[in-house]
Formats: C-alpha cells, structure tokens, sequence
C-alpha cells in the first residue's frame, strides 16, 4: 500500500455501514438458530475479506479518514440506539458495550501506551459503582459530578497501589493486581457497610430534575428510558476516544510509547519514568472508575460479584482481543465480548465454554488481537 | 468428541417440535419466563428447578384442553445477583413474556425486585427463602410459593432446645442467605433461651478450608454447630469437622436439603440436621403425582429440594394465564387474590404481600443415606442417638 | 492459648502450606524453562483429582478394595495422564505464542482453564456436584489434650516433602535436572550445547503437571470432598505462592506457599476482626510485599540484559 498517496474513504465507510448492519441484525435476532447462523456468517465473511485483501484497504482508509470516519461511527451508533429506541434490553446491551469500552480504553492507556499491567480492572470499574451508590443515596451531590467522583476516587485507590506497581515488573507486577482484585472483593463481601455480598441498590441518574429511569413520551413514540443513558454513554465514549488519541499523538504518548518499549533507554534519554508511568496509571484508573459509576446508576445495582478478578479478566481479554493499543480495535473487541455471550444464553451452560474456545482460536490464529496497532505516523499522510 | 452428536440430537429434538408446533391446531403462543442458577455451585438446584417448571409447561402443553401453546424462556441468574438484575431486566423488557417462575438464591431475588416492579413483570419466587424478599416492600408483581427463613429456624432452634443442646456455635456465609439465617436463628433460640450462642463465624460462600475457624470452634467445644448457608460449602464444614475430631451435632437449613449433601459426603452425612418449609416432596398432595410425571420425562438431574415449588409457581402462572388471559396486569390483579389454591405442596394463600403463608415446617435428619423426616426416623424414636444427645 | 490448639493450628497451617507449596513449585518449573505463567496450572489440578476419582470408582467395580492398591494406581494414572496434558498444553499452546507478548500467553493458558474446568462440570457424571473422595488412608488419630493429630495427615505431609526432595534432587543431582536448569538460564546457548529444547520443555510441563496431579489427590485425601471448582483458588493462590517466593528458585514457591498459609491461619486466629477477612489480610500482606521486595524474597540472580 505504501506510496500510493491517499487512501479512500469508501471502503470505510462500507465497512462501517456493513458491521453496522450486522450488529443490529445480530441484536435484533431472537432465534438461537438465527444467531448462530449469523456469527457463521461473521466468522466467515472476516475471514473472506481478509483472505481476498479487503481488510487491508479497510484499515488503509480508516487511518487515512480517521476523523471523518470517527463521526461516521458515532452516527451508526445513534442509528443503533433509533432502531432499538424501545427496547430496554437491547439498549442496556448496547449501553454496556458504549462503557466497557470506555473502562478498556482506560486498561490501554495503562497497558497498551505505558506498559503498566492492571489485572484489577474490574476493581477499578468497582470502586467507581460503588461511589455512586453510596453518594446517590446518602449525598445530594449532582450525579454528574458523582460521576467525576468516581473516577478521582479509583484513581485514589489506585494510588495506593503506586509503590509496589512502580517496583515491579512483568509477573511481579501482575500479582500485585491480581491480589488486589481478590482483595477488594473480598472485602466488599465481609464488609457490611457496603451491602455485604447483597450489593446495592443504586439511585438513578438525575439532571435538573430530569429523571433517567423514566420512560420518554415524545407525542406517540415512547422512547425507552435507557436512551437517556445511551445518550450520555455515547458522549462519554466520545470524549473519552477522542483523549485517548490525543493523548497517544502527543508527546505524551510518544513517552509513554518510549518507555514501554524499553524503559532503560527511555530513562537514559532523560524520560522520568516513575512520573509517567503514574500519571498513565491514575489516568487510565479515572477513566474506568468514570465509567464504573455511571455504569452502577445504569444497572441500578451492585455487588461485589460484579467486579472479580474473572471480570478484570474479561476487560484484559478485550484488550488483547481488540489488539493492544489500537482503540478501533477495542471498541470491536467489545461489542464481540460483550454482545455475544448474552446472545448465546439459550445455549446456557455451554456459553462459558464456547466463550474460551473462542478466545484460544483468536490468540492461537491471530496473536495481535484482531485490530492489531499500526505503526506510529508522525506527519499525517506519512506512511513508514 | 461427543459434543457433535449431542448437538445434532438437540437440533433434530428442535425439528420435531417444530414440526408437532405447526401440525397442532394454531394456538396462541404464550411465553413465560424461568430463572434460577444453571451454572455455578448450586446449579443442581437451579437445573432440578427448571426440570419442574418445564415439566408443568409440558403438561399443559400434552393438555388438548389449554387454550395456548407455551414457550418457556430460560435464562440463568448464576446465583450471581449482578447477572440476576441483568438476566431479569432482560426477561422483564421483552414484552412478550407474561410472567415467571424466578429464583433459589435469596440474594439474586432480593436484588431483581425492584426490577420486576421496575417493569410490571408479575414474577413467582419458587425457591429463596429470605423474608425481605417479599415483605421489604409492597410490591404486587412479587409473590413467593415457598416459605421464609423464619419459620424454619423457629423449628430448628426450638428442636435443638428440646433436645437439650446448651451450647452453639454459628457459621454462616456473608451472603444475606447466611446472614438471614444467623439473624433469624439467634433471634429465635435467644427467644426460648435454654442453648446459647458461643461464637458467631462468617466465612466466604466459595471457602474451600475452613480448619482454621473449625479449630477456633473446637476451642469453644460447642454442642452444635448451626450452619447458615448452601450445600458446596455444608459439606465441607461437615466433612472437616470430622478431621478435626469434632464431635459436635451438625444442624443444617434448608440450603442443604439436597442429594448433592449426601452424595458428597457418603456415611459422614449421618446424623446432620436440616429444615425446610413445606411437607416432603414425596408427602405433598401431589407429590406422587409429581414424582411420576417427572421420572417419565427422563431428566438427567432430579428436581431437588424446591423442584415441586417451581413447578408449582409454574402451574401457577400458566393458570392464571388460562383464565385471564396474556396480559400482565390482568396476571398481577388475578395473584392478588389467590386463597386456599389448591397446588402439589398444598393450599396455597398469598397475604397482601404476595407470601404464600406455609406453616408446615419439615425438620430433617440424615439417616442411612437419605433425609429422614425427624419425627419418623429412629433419632427421635431414641433407637439412635445424635452426638452429645442426651 | 493452649499448647493442643496452637499445635493444631501449625498443623493445619503445615497441610494448607503444602498444598500450596506443590501448586507453587509447578508454577516456578513453567516459568523456569518458558519464562511464561501457565493460569491454567490449578485446573489440571482439579481434572487431575477428578482422574483419581474416576479410576477409584472403575477399580472398585471392578472389585478391588485394597485401599493401598487402588491409591498407588490412582496416582500412577492422574500423574500420568495430567504429564500428558500438560506436555499437549505446551506443545498446542503455549510453545505455538513464544513469540507473542507473554500476556497471550497467560491469557490462553486462563482460557484453557475455562475451558477444562467447564468440562468438567459438564461432562463428568454430575460434575456440577460436589464429590466424595474416599478416605484411602488410614484413618485412626490421637488426641492430645486439645491436639488431634491424624496419620493420613503425617503421612500425607511425608508424602509432600518426599516429592519436593526428589524433585529437588531431579533438578541438582541428574543429567535431566541440569538440563532443564540450563534451559531455564540461557535457551540459546543451551540449545548449542546440544541440549534438545523442545523435549526439555515439554519434559517440564509433563513433571510440573503431574505434581498439579498429586496435589490434586492430596487435596481430595486431605478434605474427602471434589469439587470442580477447588483449582481456580488453588491456582491463584499458587500463583500468588510462587511470586512472593521468588520465580527463580523452588525454596521461593515453597516458602511462598507455607508463608501464604501461614497468613490465613494468622488471619483467622490474631486479628481481632472476622476471620472472613483473613484472605483480605493475607493478600495485603502480599501486596507490601512486593512493594518491599520486588523480585520476590529469594531474589533472582540473574541481572536484566539490556
């Protein structure tokens, strides 16, 4: 592809136009024989794009047109949330799909740009739920505010883990997560000033009187309440999305690149490691503590089942699924991780399983994820 | 593997239904809902609860007298109450579902209730036990077939008492399944005031050991220890105990009444106590009936404890739609007034809040492999003795 | 406290301590030769105990009721069948993601846990349950004071220490053991040397799956009950075990094993709060750890290249 100037911009936008399609037709399904014929159809259709090259002019003209194909997106997503406008169910699928995409954009900041290994995203996403909870019910605060609190208050509990994060590396590094993640939960379990093991309830979001968890009657059509929370998802996603790439073009990122690709000599070029390495850290913690809590007030619930160490899990495997440090590729990894073993359910007990055959072909067949990150362009246009 | 004809099975079972689907006579289709744990520690329970359910679908369906042909929706609450809210949302949104028989994990019910109201989805509990499900608020969408925790320990702490038990020592899980349970029981043993409570152990619901507590008891010596909670982790406890040498009387709850209990712990299960609210599957009214029904059909698990309350909630609601018809407010103002219905585990009567009041308590003792009613076995004819009984 | 309990305390401490100790040891042969995290190390133990159940119940239709009998041809088959998967689990799946960032690997080796756990509960008889393993050893104990000491307990823990010393023994004493050990410090230069990397490799798999397989039938021994979940604590834990040991020595899973239990029994016994919030002390101990010690408390000697 090099050297042939520009891409163009329709085989992204026909891409677009196409996942979108399916994603609404697979939403839409309701026959388990249905759905297990269009994840076939899926499978191969990727399959055969990438086999006849397609995909190459695909991702050619997505790093070409990334800004116009941004609000491409973010137009078939509304066109999403207006086919589904009363479908609770649907939209609550889809509302998860918009915040866990935001909590992994956080993890690849961490991961992805800065190296730092978080198994405890779940934890994170957790203490943001959490703040919600506790702060919509005994606080008066504004919800929108609390959402902020949030963030700052996983970036805190974050912090706490700095020191041993920053000392170790690689599988030290992990465990200190890990044994966070287990930590936390069992301390939401025995702990009964948070619900215990029970959970609970979280208020629903309120601006300026305006309340999220009713129903929206516009004339005849009755919008379901959850648009309301699709609308603010989107726009966190949005914002989100958009930092996270400014962050990766600046020279911030280009750091944060330096020093995971080799800390020695990113320190011998007079990088502060430890500064960057924390800021990435608190950073990436405030964006999936963000989403947490705007997620708790969505579910209307919590518990500390929600936020295990399998579901920290869940998040890294989205981040490897999606292709570490690509955000295009994250926000497919999740719709993937999220939207399909929901739609599975009637195969009940078999889902789990089928869920990690699933992941063990993609890191078996395709090791960089499935949108893996292309190489850093310095001049728009340019192309290594 | 043997996976693949598996699946060739399940879709050539799918053709013939469909096939039998659309050669019967078109009737109406209706969808009802279940939910219960199909994954995880207690699956058996929830598996043995869907069995029953599906059960009393199939009846109807077999019954050229029904007027609609029902589908029943299964979704799988993982004893998680984040994925019950998640499953109920689910089920309650889809507007083609009438109604449905949901829950055997206290804390996936009393998290999924304001849910249910949330929707106007009219729901049958058929299996969790703790009061507040049903009396924390007043919510006509929420009825319960199955009776509260506090009836059974009532029974179970004025037993130990009469037995002349003096001193107990409580472990209970941190779900607000144990911590029900602990709260009711020392309430009522506190009430009759002859045995006391030693020390009080909250332990995780997936502990693997629990020497270390089990060692802190043995220091205690207690005459009986009282445990809150469900059968993976009772048969540890119970199973550890002996290899610490304690001697004590092991007293269950209901979360126990299960062949899991007693096939995972073989001869050692002798002698453990356990209640649970409502006559024996096989003593109900309809219990032969049931029995019988359900061995025909050749499920792979047997319906449990609860199996005949989730068929019951099931018969229920599919005849609730039979006479008002599919529509959920008219299926909520019908249960509101449900008094001496007559059902497999008895007459059943809904307060105003939707509570079937079930007096009969079953007390249960394991004897030669198999939950004994107390007041049949030789335990309490005095042909056997429980340990440290006088 | 009396001198019975607190002897009974270090006992229970001393069984848990072992079994985390051999999951940990596996963990720290893995990582010696691939320099990888297999997760799915606590799953092959769970299968592994659930091939000892298996065999059990065939031998005993089979009539034979020696309890000696059937326990060595219970481990013979688990150890060996688990060797198998695991040598299949590093030649399909882990050896194949060498070149892919060591997460892939952790991640793949996680799903595999998923996925034979999953089996289990699905495709054992009633897997969903949890199992009766026999009492195979002998079962007589004596009381002492407060103390109930138990033989299959002492001879269990004999058992443990017997396998570690001939696993250590196999690492410093045999032509084998210098191999892997070589493999472990320089793939390179061991290849060179004529030493065939992919057999040793494998070789390391079979043995740190096999002792996943005696831990395994250990574990039913200890607590007379299976079910398909007690690998994915264990796992974690082992795990834990040999981080906080220290990846590069067998002593540091082992202390870290015995060290973690320890913290549990600590936990339960000391803290004046309920002893569910033991594993929550325990883990934060884990967490200052590393924070004190990076590279875990037996340092590794080798310095990072640059």
């Amino acid at each position: 592809m090099a050297g042939k100037g520009h891409a163009a911009l329709w085989p992204g936008v026909a891409a677009l136009a196409i996942a979108t399609a399916y994603v609404v037709a697979l939403l839409a399904a309701e026959k388990q024989s249905l759905i297990i014929i269009l994840l076939a159809i899926g499978i191969v259709a990727v399959l055969a794009a990438a086999w006849f090259g397609l995909l190459e002019n695909v991702s050619a003209s997505f790093t070409d047109h990334e800004d116009s194909l941004a609000i491409c997106a973010v137009a078939a997503a509304c066109v999403v949330g207006a086919i589904f406008h009363d479908n609770h169910f649907v939209l609550l699928l889809v509302i998860t799909v918009l915040l866990y995409s935001v909590a992994t954009l956080g993890l690849n900041i961490q991961f992805g740009y800065a190296g730092v290994l978080n198994f405890a995203g779940a934890s994170f996403f957790g203490i943001g739920a959490y703040t919600s909870a506790v702060l919509n019910t005994h606080t008066a605060l504004p919800h929108l505010l609390v959402l902020l609190i949030g963030g700052v208050l996983a970036a805190l509990a974050g912090s706490l883990l700095l020191l041993p994060v920053l000392r170790t590396r690689g599988h030290y590094a992990a465990v200190v997560t890990i044994a966070f993640a287990l930590l936390f939960k069992t301390f939401l379990e025995v702990n009964d000033v948070l619900g215990g093991p029970q959970g609970m309830q979280v208020k629903g979001m309120r601006i300026l009187g305006w309340s999220f968890n009713d129903n929206i009657d516009i004339g005849r059509v009755s919008l379901s309440f959850y648009m309301n929370y699709f609308v603010l998802s989107l726009l966190l996603l949005v914002a989100t999305f958009v930092l996270v790439r400014r962050l990766e073009r600046s020279w911030i990122g280009l750091n944060l690149d330096a020093l995971r690709l080799d800390e020695t000599a990113a320190s011998c070029f007079g990088l502060d490691i430890v500064r960057w390495k924390i800021t990435a850290f608190l950073i990436g913690n405030f964006f999936i503590g963000t989403a947490g809590a705007l997620f708790g007030m969505v579910g209307g619930f919590v518990a500390p089942n929600n936020y295990t160490f399998a579901d920290s899990l869940i998040l890294v495997s989205i981040l490897l699924l999606g292709g570490i440090g690509n955000p295009w590729g994250l926000l497919v990894a999740t719709i993937i991780v999220v939207v399909v073993p929901e739609k599975l359910q009637t195969i009940q007990e078999y889902r789990f399983l089928l869920y990690a055959l699933m992941v063990i072909a993609v890191l078996l067949f395709r090791p960089e994820g499935l949108l893996p990150r292309p190489v850093r362009r310095y001049f728009p246009g340019w192309r290594p | 593997m043997s996976k693949t004809p598996k699946f060739a099975a399940l879709g050539i079972a799918a053709l013939i239904l469909g096939a039998a689907a659309v050669s019967a006579d078109a009737k109406d289709k209706v969808k009802v809902g279940f939910i219960g744990p199909l994954t995880g520690g207690v699956s058996v329970n929830g598996i043995g609860g869907r069995n029953s359910a599906d059960l009393a679908v199939r009846l109807r369906n077999a019954d050229a007298k029904s007027k609609y042909e029902y589908e029943m929706v299964v979704l799988d609450d993982e004893c998680k109450p984040n994925v019950a809210v998640q499953v109920a949302t689910k089920m309650a949104a889809d507007k083609d579902i009438i109604a449905g028989a949901t829950h055997y994990c206290s804390a996936t019910a009393i998290a999924t209730v304001d849910t249910y109201h949330k929707f106007g989805f009219p729901v049958i509990v058929w299996g969790a036990v703790l009061p507040d499900i049903t009396y924390r608020n007043k919510y006509d969408e929420i009825h319960r077939v199955n009776g509260t925790m506090i009836n059974q320990n009532d029974a179970n702490a004025d037993l130990i008492s009469k037995l002349g038990y003096k001193t107990v020592a409580v472990i209970h899980d941190t779900t607000d399944y144990g911590k029900g349970h602990n709260e009711y029981f020392s309430k009522a043993l506190a009430k009759i005031g002859k045995a006391k409570i030693v020390g009080t152990f909250g332990v995780t619901a997936d502990q693997q050991d629990f020497t270390a507590e089990l060692t802190k008891i043995k220091a205690l010596n207690p005459d009986v220890i009282y445990f809150g909670g469900l059968t993976p982790i009772g048969v540890r406890i119970r199973s550890q105990m002996d290899k610490l040498g304690i001697k004590a009387l092991f007293d269950g709850t209901s979360g126990i009444v299960s062949d899991a209990y007693i096939q995972g712990l073989g001869p050692l299960a002798e002698g453990s106590l356990a209640f649970r609210e409502g006559a024996p599957t096989e003593k109900l009214p309809g219990g032969k009936f049931f029995m019988e029904k359900y061995n025909a059909q050749k499920y792979d698990n047997p319906p449990e404890a609860y199996g005949a309350f989730a068929y019951a909630a099931m018969n229920m609601i599919l005849d609730t739609i039979e006479k008002v018809g599919p529509d959920r407010k008219k299926v909520i103002a019908d249960l509101a007034n449900v008094k001496d219905r007559d059902s497999i585990v008895g007459k059943i009567t809904f307060d105003d809040h939707g509570q079937n009041t079930v007096a009969v308590i079953t007390k249960y003792v394991v004897q030669d492999g198999k939950f004994v009613e107390w007041d049949d076995s030789e335990y309490a004819s005095g042909k056997r003795k429980l340990p440290g009984q006088k | 406290m009396d001198a019975g309990l607190f002897a009974q305390y270090v006992m229970n401490g001393l069984m848990l301590g072992m079994m985390y100790a051999l999951v940990a040891v596996g963990f720290t042969l893995f990582f010696g030769v691939l320099d990888v995290i297999k997760f799915s190390h606590g799953d092959v133990l769970t299968v592994g105990a659930f091939t000892a159940l298996a065999t059990y119940i065939g031998l005993h239709t089979l009539g034979l009721n020696s309890n000696w009998l059937n326990l060595v041809v219970m481990l013979v088959l688990a150890t060996l069948a688990m060797a198998l998967l695991g040598m299949a689990i590093a030649r399909y799946l882990v050896m194949p993601l060498r070149s892919a960032p060591a997460l892939n690997t952790l991640l793949i080796t996680l799903m595999l846990g998923t996925v034979l756990r999953e089996c289990v509960r699905l495709f054992y008889p009633q897997g969903a349950n949890p199992k009766p393993f026999p009492a195979l050893l002998p079962r007589t104990s004596f009381d002492f004071g407060d103390f109930n000491l138990r033989v299959d307990n002492v001879l269990m823990l004999a058992a443990g220490v017997l396998v570690i010393v001939g696993i250590q023994y196999l690492l410093n004493r045999t032509k084998l053991g210098l191999a892997i050990r070589a493999v472990a410090q320089d793939e390179e230069t061991a290849r060179t040397m004529g030493i065939n990397f992919t057999a040793i490799v494998l070789v390391t798999f079979a043995l740190g799956s096999g002792l996943a397989a005696f831990a395994g039938v250990m574990n039913g021994l200890y607590y007379n009950e299976i079910n398909f979940g007690i690998g994915l604590y264990l796992g974690v834990v082992g795990f834990a075990a040999a981080i906080i040991g220290g990846l590069g020595s067998i002593y540091g899973a082992i202390l870290g094993g015995f060290l973690f239990a320890g913290l549990q029994t600590i936990g339960t016994v000391m803290l004046p709060f309920a002893s569910a919030y033991k594993d929550v002390f325990a883990f934060a101990v884990v967490i200052a750890i590393m924070a004190w010690r990076p590279t875990g408390l037996i340092r590794e000697k080798i310095s990072e290249r640059v």
